[in-house]
């Protein structure tokens, strides 16, 4: 299979892949029928005529009285022409605030997922060149009870630790909060406390040159990307052992001992990039629990993206956002996903051909 | 004759099994933390008296913050020698803080039966599913990949966060949120286990014999794909656990009342930052514990069915 074909199949894939995820996203708010979907939008408290007239404008809105696959054709539509609804916490429309908040889970998982391959290559690799040596031994030992470990605990007890303990490092929000009342003069601020134009604080105070606002920012984003590195690294560490170790046991492996290539050589060329290969299918897996993760490393360190969205919207019943932000994390998923199984299917013809 | 030679097979089958097993000491350590974390759930289930646990459905007393405004908000006291891992918030009048030790009991019995239900349900659907699909293959196959591709689309944290807020915040709808994200799994697993026994020569024999579509899924194929996937139930009641926990402790759970670990540590929210951090980590390091103890156990059970280890 040419890689063109392999890369249209994906694509093909692609569509049933987001029709399913657009028909689970409708099917969470509408398969309890009208009555249920109205008590999702309605506070119980609301009564009377008050009440009434709420019901009447989302039954138009939604178009409730309409057969139900009539109903989601006019939801997709909405979806398609960017009306996700409004938010019930800050009342802005919900794709706004996906824009204001993105950019911060889009730093926290990038930052993180790198941290998470400049750390564990060379343990995977290294623990497993020296297979039971005590060093070895180590990091299974810290890598399963790592592996064990709730995330929520990872993360608190960063926070406890490096945040209320030691006061070492910032521990709440995205900068301090004495800070807020001088940014509301700046320019590149807005009255919703977000800053222009990435609206990543650090970034744009750097772009506008205020360093104290920058050096201040930096330090409240060093332990949410540890953190949720911390939650990673295990499972990687330990994937990538198991696939070096298969890959040493080959017989081009002991060909190559044997011819005299230096172990040294053995294990950084021959060895190390077979053994990163597979791993790179469990990029999936990695991807779905950095984006899961950073909920709730986000909602632990008060860092404003889309996670501690989600979560606020959660406890304040803001519906329009919880179901936003699963199809935005489905999408964001399922392309990151076609991405990478490109990406293999460039680095590893086999692939191509199952 | 030939029945108990068969008999006799199988017995060996099991000796070998629990030898390889019990040959494994951290697999047998993890057995052993296991089955106390089920006794203490079996004890406080029936005899909840006898270890001395009160009001074992409840954080707190029925009714009582009400009754007795003046103890809650106690400041929760450090771990001591009558409270081996300190008290959290809230109190009883005349017996001082709530012990950490005894809630961390209490809960242990509500974690452990949410992760065995989620996992089993998860599962027994999941797997079901999958060995049919990919013996019946074709259209019904095709069908079933792109349905479990839908549910892997959704990052699982954020789509369990999705269906409970449909569900409703209650520990039983979290269970089944859970269940309808870990059914996929178990289905893309059978599904890659049937895909390698169905090609196999005594399934070509089983057919030329005669038997039915549904004799060789589940009398020939089934016996294949159960022990693998028991070894990947062991490992996931842990992680089932421990993302439980964690949605309990962002406060999907409305109220903490119920002796969750995650709810309990979530008690601990705001009191953990001002010193009293036994509130949140202990019930959090329990969480840690049991899920060590059951991935111990799930290397060593995957050792069992390891046919290199057996020889």
């Amino acid at each position: 299979m040419k890689l063109w074909v392999y890369v249209l199949r994906r694509l093909i894939l692609l569509v049933p892949t987001l029709i399913g995820l657009t028909l689970l996203v409708f099917a969470l708010e509408h398969a309890g029928g009208p009555s249920v979907f109205l008590a999702l939008y309605i506070n119980p408290h609301l009564t009377g005529s008050a009440r009434q007239q709420l019901v009447d404008q989302l039954t138009a809105r939604f178009h409730l009285n309409d057969p139900i696959y009539v109903q989601y054709f006019y939801w997709l539509g909405a979806i398609l022409q960017g009306d996700w609804g409004t938010s019930a916490q800050n009342g802005q429309a919900v794709t706004t605030n996906f824009v204001w908040f993105m950019p911060n889970t889009i730093m926290l998982t990038v930052v993180a997922s790198l941290l998470t391959w400049v750390i564990s290559i060379p343990i995977g690799v290294y623990s497993a060149t020296r297979r039971d040596s005590v060093l070895d031994q180590g990091v299974r030992v810290a890598t399963f009870t790592l592996y064990s470990m709730p995330i929520f605990l990872i993360g608190f007890a960063l926070f406890l630790t490096f945040g209320t303990s030691w006061h070492l490092l910032p521990a709440q929000g995205n900068i301090d909060d004495n800070l807020l009342p001088t940014l509301s003069s700046k320019s590149w601020f807005d009255s919703n406390a977000v800053s222009y134009p990435t609206h990543i604080y650090l970034i744009d105070a750097l772009l506008h040159g205020d360093v104290p606002i920058a050096w201040n920012a930096f330090l409240h984003v060093i332990l949410p990307p540890v953190a949720l590195t911390l939650a990673l690294l295990a499972g990687i560490i330990r994937i990538l052992r198991v696939s070096m170790l298969e890959v040493l046991d080959q017989d081009y492996i002991r060909l190559a001992r044997a011819k005299g290539v230096p172990e040294r050589t053995v294990n950084n060329f021959h060895a190390k990039k077979n053994a990163l290969l597979p791993t790179v299918t469990t990029f999936g897996y990695l991807v779905s629990g950095l984006f899961g993760g950073a909920v709730v490393i986000e909602e632990i360190f008060g860092f404003k993206g889309i996670g501690w969205w989600t979560t606020m919207a959660f406890l304040n019943s803001d519906i329009a956002v919880v179901m936003g932000s699963t199809l935005v994390f489905g999408i964001v998923l399922v392309l990151t996903t076609l991405i990478l199984d490109i990406l293999y299917g460039f680095l590893d013809p086999r692939i191509r051909y199952e | 004759m030939e029945t108990i030679k068969e008999e006799k097979g199988r017995f060996d089958e099991w000796k070998l099994s629990a030898r390889v097993f019990f040959a494994n000491r951290t697999a047998v350590a993890g057995l052993v933390i296991f089955l106390l974390f089920v006794g203490d759930a079996i004890i406080v289930e029936v005899a909840p008296g006898l270890v001395g646990v009160q009001y074992p459905d409840s954080v707190v007393p029925p009714l009582f913050s009400i009754t007795h405004p003046e103890c809650v908000n106690q400041a929760p006291e450090p771990p001591s020698f009558d409270h081996p891992f300190g008290t959290t918030e809230y109190g009883v009048p005349g017996e001082g803080c709530l012990d950490v030790l005894q809630l961390v009991m209490k809960a242990i019995r509500i974690d452990l039966a949410i992760s065995l239900f989620v996992v089993l349900v998860g599962a027994a659907v999941g797997t079901v599913i999958g060995v049919v699909s990919a013996y019946i293959g074709r259209l019904l196959d095709e069908a079933m990949m792109r349905i479990t591709d839908v549910f892997f689309s959704v990052p699982f944290l954020i789509l369990a966060l999705a269906l409970s807020f449909v569900l409703g915040r209650t520990v039983l709808n979290m269970a089944w949120a859970l269940i309808i994200i870990w059914w996929p799994l178990y289905a893309r697993y059978g599904r890659s286990l049937t895909l390698s026994t169905k090609e196999a020569t005594y399934i070509e024999a089983a057919k030329a014999a005669g038997s039915g579509r549904l004799k060789i899924m589940f009398k020939h194929i089934f016996p294949n794909v159960v022990p693998p996937v028991l070894v990947q139930i062991s490992l996931d009641v842990g992680t089932v656990v421990g993302i439980f926990a964690t949605l309990a402790f962002i406060g999907v759970i409305p109220n903490a009342l119920v002796p969750e670990l995650g709810a309990l540590a979530n008690i601990g929210l705001n009191l953990a930052p001002l010193g009293y951090w036994w509130t949140v980590i202990v019930p959090g390091g329990t969480i840690t514990l049991f899920s060590l103890a059951v991935n111990l156990m799930g290397d060593g059970l995957r050792d069992v069915i390891d046919p290199r280890r057996r020889s």
